[in-house]
């Protein structure tokens, strides 16, 4: 499987070793004090656009963003760029509809946007448990994969046991990243990760075009035909198929990703950090300039991956291509063991390293953020912890998440998982979008709609998922071999975002009814909010 | 995706601060057409709330005048600074809804092309180029400049309007409550 000297295993080892010990590093020294909360979940607002623009796209651009992406195009082809551009859309949605009003409205997590109208312990559990459900799918996806990817790259053998070492002490330090370093901690490695990304992807994508002469036809072609696809290499349809409930299937794919990817409460969270609404601005705008490259560079790199590593190769290594961009730059060295290969092996696979690393601690954080501000401290102590407490309540909340996240993909590292990735979004599209756009510019929305809208989102998303043709009946599928699919598409999104939508509508209009005076209130809490939400005036 | 607010009135007045209030009852003729939570000019709203079926998707229930109604219970310089407020509302809304339609539309419109004009998308316009893949490109190249004109458009019509209600808000200490954390 690897074919690499000792020394490549080496130099990967030691690139390993520098980065996790810079980035603890960094992460104690940037970490908050010991007893303010501001610090320790938006750090202070003392970022700049840019920095803060680097971090969110680093949380935005998640290992999985990286792997599969790169994986699907090199298989795919086209349908791989359409996800490549929805990807990238989907960040720009978030920066021309919600980013402003989200700063305005929200301090620390998303919690404190949704339950600004509408106080009360019961939004705040549902807000807390929605968070979990749509962080800890991608966190045990990107864990779990974890393992297997870092068997590959450092060679060990693929055995179960080295892998759970692998699942455990990535698990670790992202436990450690999160819970000592805070959202400054994280930003900072998001800013590296982010950084050490592109400078990679550029290189990468340099060297395939430079292989070709700097000629896309070429590229094109040679990623034709080492496809073994042929023309159907650029038409829509390799990934799902061609029939016409594949084609809806994959159209609704591409809009749920739109909607969902970016409405995710670890993305989301980065914009309470930014300063005020014209740095909020100008932060996302460095982050969807950051992120659009980045896809522009991916879409070049996986057809890099199909023209010079071959679609055979890569789907033996993985199925799902997720290796592709290792044996990409494994490829385009001059040669095995040459120094070039070497060098830009090892500073892939540590791209790929610290990419996962701060993904993962990023979502960690999250999740962490939202138990301990919206469960711990505005359910069980009711708003009056002490902020030292909640933040030792914070600290302990990101080991409980990380440990759990651990076991989960320790149990479920055998499986095909890759489908909690579009669980997650799925979540992230049909509860967590309609709650926040329903909040923010709606004002008759009430309690019962925002329950519905999150509770319902969720639990339509998920039971659809269980029985869609991605969970079982199909080969690909995480069950191949039982059969209880009755919904007929990979993801949930053509339906479950209309109900999403439609459950928050409906439950507000059953509070117009029946509970008018909760209405009225929910009504003059927006009216109340409106200056400050369009206009921070506090 | 909708945006409840964004299908609620297609052109909003422009609601000058300080317009004249008309006494004339807006709801007199016609009390029902108080679409429930839709009406940004609209201070009031619980009369009869539980007949009101029409619920915010009549168009006819437009009311140039319906912006502050006669029970307007602030004193004017409240009303003045609902009128920077309106401004600011309506402002943000055209900006969003121009923005985000765009781009949400040229998505979907791509997507849909993709997956069932598949011939069309797949024709080559030069060399190995497919229509598809250009129009893929071309939409992630023309985000820098969306981003851009988005930033230019805000900094233009939205941040001077939220500076004044910024201002304003600052000015009346003693404001209503619950708008501060």
């Amino acid at each position: 499987m690897n074919d690499f000297g000792t020394g490549t295993q080496a130099l990967v080892l030691v690139l390993f070793t520098t980065l996790v010990t810079l980035t603890l590093l960094m992460c104690v020294m940037a970490g908050p004090d010991r007893d303010d909360l501001t610090n320790f979940y938006t750090g202070y607002l003392s970022l700049t656009p840019l920095k803060n623009g680097l971090a969110i796209a680093g949380d935005y651009i998640s290992a999985a963003t990286v792997l599969s992406t790169t994986g699907i195009i090199a298989l795919a082809g086209y349908d791989g760029y359409v996800l490549a551009v929805s990807t990238a859309l989907s960040l720009v949605l978030l920066m021309f509809l919600l980013a402003e009003p989200l700063r305005n409205a929200g301090s620390f997590t998303m919690g404190d946007v949704l339950a600004r109208n509408m106080p009360g312990r019961a939004v705040r559990i549902a807000s807390c448990l929605v968070t979990l459900s749509a962080t800890l799918p991608f966190l045990v996806v990107q864990l779990s994969g974890a393992g297997s990817l870092l068997t590959f790259i450092l060679g060990i053998p693929h055995e179960a046991g080295a892998r759970t070492t692998c699942i455990v002490l990535v698990g670790s330090l992202m436990i450690i990243y999160a819970a000592i370093g805070g959202m400054r901690g994280t930003a900072l490695i998001q800013m590296i990760k982010i950084v050490l990304l592109l400078g990679t992807s550029v290189t990468v994508a340099a060297l395939v075009l430079n292989r070709f002469d700097w000629s896309p036809d070429d590229v094109l072609r040679a990623a034709r035909r080492g496809s073994g696809a042929g023309p159907a290499f650029l038409q829509q349809g390799l990934q799902l198929g061609t029939s016409a409930g594949d084609r809806l299937d994959f159209a609704s794919l591409q809009i749920t990703v739109i909607l969902g990817a970016a409405c995710l409460p670890h993305i989301t969270m980065r914009l309470y950090s930014a300063r005020d609404v014209p740095a909020v601005r100008r932060s996302m705008s460095w982050a969807v300039g950051t992120v659009t490259t980045f896809c522009l560079l991916v879409i070049i790199m996986g057809t890099g991956a199909a023209a010079l590593v071959g679609s055979q190769y890569i789907t033996a290594a993985d199925p799902h291509g997720r290796t592709s961009v290792l044996m990409l730059s494994r490829a385009l060295g001059s040669g095995a063991g040459s120094v070039g290969t070497t060098i830009l092996y090892a500073a892939m696979a540590g791209t790929v390293f610290i990419t996962l690393l701060s993904s993962v601690a990023g979502m960690t954080l999250a999740a962490a953020s939202s138990l301990a501000h919206d469960l711990f401290a505005h359910t069980v102590r009711r708003g009056r912890a002490a902020p030292r407490t909640e933040m030792t309540v914070a600290a302990w909340t990101s080991v409980a998440v990380g440990v759990v996240a651990i076991t989960l993909s320790t149990l479920v590292q055998n499986w095909d998982v890759a489908v909690l990735t579009t669980l997650a979004i799925c979540i992230g599209a049909s509860a967590v979008a309609p709650a926040l756009t329903y909040s923010l510019f709606w004002r008759g929305f009430t309690r019962t709609g925002l329950l519905a809208s999150l509770y319902g989102g969720t639990a339509c998303a998920l039971v659809l998922m269980v029985f869609s043709k991605a969970v079982s009946g199909t080969p690909a599928a995480v069950f191949p071999n039982s059969d209880f699919d009755w919904f007929p598409m990979q993801s949930t999104g053509l339906v479950s975002i209309p109900f999403g939508y439609l459950a928050g509508w409906l439950g507000s209009r059953l509070d117009h009814r029946r509970r008018a005076a909760d209405s009225r209130e929910s009504l003059r809490l927006y009216e109340e909010g409106e200056a400050r939400l369009l206009a921070a005036a506090e | 995706m909708t945006h409840p607010d964004d299908n609620s009135y297609p052109h909003p007045p422009p609601a000058p601060p300080g317009w004249p209030q008309p006494q004339t009852d807006p709801y007199g003729h016609s009390p029902r057409r108080a679409p429930y939570g839709r009406d940004p000019w609209q201070e009031s709203y619980g009369h009869d709330v539980p007949q009101d079926n029409r619920y915010g998707y009549d168009a006819s229930s437009y009311d140039p005048f319906g912006q502050a109604p006669g029970h307007e219970p602030y004193g004017p310089e409240t009303q003045r600074h609902g009128g920077d407020l309106t401004a600011l509302r309506s402002a943000y809304r055209t900006l969003r809804r121009v923005s985000t339609l765009t781009a949400l539309g040229s998505f979907v419109v791509y997507v849909v092309l993709s997956c069932f004009a598949p011939d069309l998308m797949g024709s080559r316009i030069a060399g190995e180029l497919s229509l598809g893949m250009a129009l893929g490109v071309l939409q992630l190249v023309v985000t820098f400049a969306a981003v851009l004109w988005y930033g230019r458009s805000a900094r233009r019509s939205v941040d001077p309007l939220a500076q004044a209600v910024r201002e304003r808000a600052v000015r009346r200490p003693g404001r209503e409550a619950g708008v501060a954390r």
